[in-house]
């Protein structure tokens, strides 16, 4: 088969597992969602008549009664028409209205710091590869320390230190709430000297997990046959390190970003918990704080299909560097 | 340099572990030594120190004291001691990182390995279900979980349960891959097909080869599960009435400790869990030396060659190259003297031989003449001069590292085992080919540098629309044939060739060597041809070199060798080859 068919066909194996465990987390564990959101409803105001409940049943189960089969049904066909149902915590909007305010924070901040810091650990990690047996060496067991620190209590020190202590930075928040949002030039930039301190943290924090891996692979790299033959080719260190050794060594980073993008999404949720940033993570902690169901799914499922998007990209990308991949599956 | 008695005369092989449980153990190393010693103290401080330090719970009317005094590390703002109340919190830390890594590292054993060595369906079920868990992202998954279960039901059990269903798959893919590698080797393949039950298999020749990764695997659950509670319970979401670090940063973080500049209250607990990942990952460096020992601490090497001597060898007649008494150590820890007092020379234009078992030092030996040998292999002391077309002598080991860079390839090229790795798999042809273009002729214009590409690969009968190929989409030869074109592209004066047509089928050996006959007859570079195969050196080379145990035992003209070998070593090797004398020997010439 095809490899970009066969990822195209895993990718939607593992968007559909998302989908139904979507579905049957809520069936499957103790509580009566439906009966909770339905008092919070009435709480705030709207309306408790019957098509609001059942919207809630197709999303969350009915505890009994109906077939489970064509709630599945009725489910996926809300998905399918973006209806992810209406939050109560922010009654009366629409749970994909939420989503769509707070996503493109979370994008941009988590995105653009899982590629500088990937960017960073695969090329620190080629150097102290290349440079083994060099004071370099102390980077290694150094960010491997620091990728053991918490996320949140790492966010906790630099806003301690860099914001409470030294007045750097903002304490927290988004951007300065006095801004209108728009496409302003000195919105953006309150926006970007508001994200600093917390993409530092998610940098600092998943920096090391790359530079180890790609340190590894550079090592068995530089023992491979094609590194002797370009040094015997008289070529310069430089282009040796980068052309062969490195281009080698960094396809199972590239390969094993799945893993890592994982722990990334994971930990900045709860970065952005330390810094009330307007993203997706502080959305879905509000909405669990407040059992607001329909909104935590939504999120979750939002988070799933953000994240398996960006892998597809990257597996994509995989194929165009490493030409071998792309036959194989050819043959098999 | 001189005394050379201490060494042995082992081939230079990797000494195997007489104990086959000795080889699982880590090695001593500083790193190893920290990480156990934090690991060890956090541990008992979670053990005993709950039982030392008075109850966590009681409330004072002093709250948020600074460390000092009576409370060592101060109290929070309702007046507990944060030393106690550490000490409880290690424990519960631990306890839940303990449990989830034993389930974790159950469920990956369960997918990876058994769906590994199960083959077929199983295995395609089981991996696309790892591939599947290990895209979802984890912690939004157990947050939503969490979320959907009511405070009073979710018990420490409840938690790790989640933690370990949303942490195992990474380690499942790690273990399915090691286990298809085992399952296909001989003595797994022998205890099945004599009929052992699956589960002995597994749990007998699998599952010991599996120990290090398991371990690695299972340090790093630890680690995951306490760093995932932690981030749960800081949102609140942690085993109710549960008391573990990330629960004490939760009421840090709700007391405003930071707000209210009470470092002693949000620090120890981070630094605790900070200092344990940290040592579990340093305990993790051991482990991961034992799976790949290439990652294993080395010094760097300073220099490749210890002693140089002046006198640069007087060229013989004709020569292109002179070794001269040329000793090679690898500096292990029992040093290995792989080529002993090796003494040759190469004439200009001639195919010199250079023949023995695997292990006897030619390739040590070929790769010093070029200073390629890697440490911790040293050239100890000896020669190699290379006597320039244009008469100027060149002391290859006392070049600079710019002058020996800029020498390679330009005067002495090497081809080695283009059936193997010798090629870059990731480039295309062209760009392997142009990258030596590139560095040793700058200036020239783009349009040249692929007309002199196209050129060598023709002069090696290989069409030039392949340029764009990978070395994947060539076979054998023609891979071979390349990495002769990429040896050409200089008009080098020598060329030496290791093992070239070794991996190769034999019509295909027949015909690189018939090629590699004419190129030297055509632009007459001279060769050093390295191989254990002596009837193909009799048939191709003018002079041979025989090697044994790192010594030349004998040096002589093909055809002398021939008809009258000398030593009883190399009556040895030609007798082990057998229809010497009647079909292949008729061919000689």
């Amino acid at each position: 088969m095809n490899y970009y068919v066969r990822k195209a066909a895993f990718y939607l194996a593992a968007l559909w597992a998302a989908v139904t465990l979507n579905f049957v987390i809520p069936r499957m564990l103790p509580g009566n969602p439906v009966d909770i959101l339905m008092a919070k409803l009435q709480q705030r105001g709207g309306s408790v008549d019957p098509a609001a409940r059942q919207a809630y049943e197709t999303l969350l189960g009915t505890g009994g009664g109906g077939s489970v089969f064509s709630e599945y049904v009725a489910y996926l066909g809300n998905l399918l028409r973006g209806d992810l149902g209406v939050s109560v915590s922010a009654f009366p909007a629409k749970v994909s209205d939420v989503i769509a305010d707070s996503l493109p924070w979370t994008v941009v901040l988590v995105g653009l710091a899982t590629l500088l810091s990937f960017l960073l650990g695969v090329g620190l990690g080629a150097l102290v590869g290349w440079k083994r047996g060099t004071w370099l060496d102390a980077l290694v067991p150094a960010t491997t320390v620091l990728s053991a620190v918490p996320y949140f209590w790492l966010a906790l020190i630099l806003v301690a230190l860099l914001s409470t202590g030294l007045g750097w930075f903002p304490l927290n928040g988004g951007y300065d709430v006095v801004l209108d949002p728009g496409w302003s030039g000195e919105f953006i930039g309150s926006a970007i000297y508001h994200g600093i301190l917390p993409a530092l943290t998610i940098v600092i924090s998943s920096v090391g997990g790359w530079l180890l891996g790609m340190r590894n692979m550079m090592v068995s790299a530089m023992s491979e046959d094609y590194v002797l033959t370009a040094r015997a080719k008289g070529l310069k260190d430089s282009r040796i390190m980068i052309r062969y050794a490195a281009r080698n060594a960094v396809l199972p980073s590239v390969a094993g970003f799945a893993i890592s993008l994982g722990f990334v999404v994971s930990g900045s949720i709860v970065t952005e918990l330390v810094f009330s940033y307007p993203g997706i993570g502080s959305k879905l902690l509000q909405a669990v704080q407040n059992n607001d169901y329909a909104l935590m799914q939504g999120i979750f499922l939002v988070i799933t299909i953000a994240v398996l998007g960006a892998n597809l990209v990257v597996d994509l990308l995989y194929g165009l560097i490493d030409a071998r991949t792309r036959d194989r599956s050819v043959v098999s | 340099m001189t005394n050379l008695s201490p060494l042995t005369e082992v081939a230079p092989e990797v000494p195997r572990s007489r104990n086959r449980w000795r080889g699982l153990l880590p090695r001593w190393s500083p790193k190893l030594g920290t990480g156990l010693g934090l690991a060890g103290a956090i541990v008992l401080f979670g053990l005993i120190g709950p039982l030392v330090t008075g109850d966590p719970a009681t409330i004072r009317d002093f709250g948020l004291t600074p460390p000092g005094g009576e409370h060592l590390l101060g109290t929070t703002v309702t007046g507990q001691d944060i030393l106690a109340q550490l000490a409880h919190a290690t424990r519960g830390s631990l306890q839940i990182g303990l449990l989830v890594g034993i389930m974790a590292t159950v469920l990956s054993g369960v997918f990876g390995i058994v769906g590994a060595y199960a083959g077929g369906v199983v295995d395609e079920i089981f991996s696309l279900f790892s591939n599947v868990m290990l895209v979802i992202p984890g912690l939004p998954l157990v947050i939503v979980i969490a979320g959907f279960v009511p405070p009073d039901q979710r018990g420490t059990g409840t938690i790790s349960l989640v933690l370990a269903i949303t942490g195992w798959a990474a380690a499942a893919r790690v273990l399915r891959a090691q286990t298809l590698s085992l399952r296909n080797r001989d003595y797994v393949a022998a205890a099945r097909v004599s009929g052992e039950k699956t589960w002995r298999v597994i749990c007998v020749e699998i599952l010991p080869n599996l120990l290090p990764i398991l371990a690695s695997q299972f340090v790093f659950a630890v680690v995951l599960a306490i760093l995932s509670e932690a981030g749960l319970s800081f949102l609140g979401l942690g085993a109710a009435n549960s008391s573990t670090l990330g629960t004490m940063l939760y009421y840090a973080q709700n007391g405003f400790a930071l707000q209210r500049d009470a470092w002693w209250w949000f620090v120890p607990p981070g630094l605790i869990i900070a200092l344990f990942g940290g040592a579990l990952a340093l305990i993790n460096f051991s482990i991961d030396e034992i799976i790949n020992p290439k990652l294993r601490d080395r010094a760097r090497r300073a220099r490749d060659v210890v002693a140089v001597e002046t006198d640069t060898a007087a060229a013989e007649q004709d020569a292109v190259l002179t070794v001269k008494n040329l000793n090679v150590v690898y500096q292990a820890d029992t040093p290995v003297h792989a080529v002993k007092d090796v003494s040759l020379t190469l004439r200009r234009g001639e195919i010199l031989g250079l023949a023995g078992e695997s292990g006897c030092g030619k390739t040590t030996l070929a790769y010093a003449i070029n200073r390629l040998h890697r440490p911790p292999a040293e050239v100890t002391s000896g020669s190699v001069t290379f006597h320039d077309r244009d008469g100027e002598d060149v002391d290859v080991l006392a070049l600079a590292p710019e002058e020996l860079r800029a020498f390679r390839w330009v005067k002495l090229s090497m081809v080695f085992q283009g059936a193997m790795n010798a090629l870059n798999p990731v480039t295309p042809i062209r760009a392997q080919l142009q990258d030596v273009l590139r560095t040793h002729r700058p200036g020239m214009p783009a349009s040249d540098r692929e007309k002199r590409c196209a050129e060598v690969l023709r002069l090696v009968g290989v069409d030039p629309a392949r340029l764009g190929s990978f070395p994947h989409e060539l076979s054998g030869g023609m891979r071979q044939r390349v990495m002769i074109a990429m040896a050409l592209l200089l008009d080098p004066q020598v060329m030496i060739m290791d093992e070239p047509t070794t991996a190769l089928d034999v019509l295909v050996q027949r015909e690189i060597l018939n090629e590699i006959k004419r190129l030297r007859d055509e632009l007459s570079f001279a060769v050093v041809f390295i191989t254990h195969d002596l009837p193909l050196l009799l048939e191709l080379s003018d002079r041979i070199a025989v090697m044994r145990d790192g010594e030349v035992v004998e040096y002589a003209d093909a055809e002398e060798m021939y008809l009258r070998p000398q030593h009883p070593y190399t009556r040895e090797l030609l007798a082990s080859f057998p229809g010497l004398n009647d079909d292949r020997g008729a061919l000689i010439r």
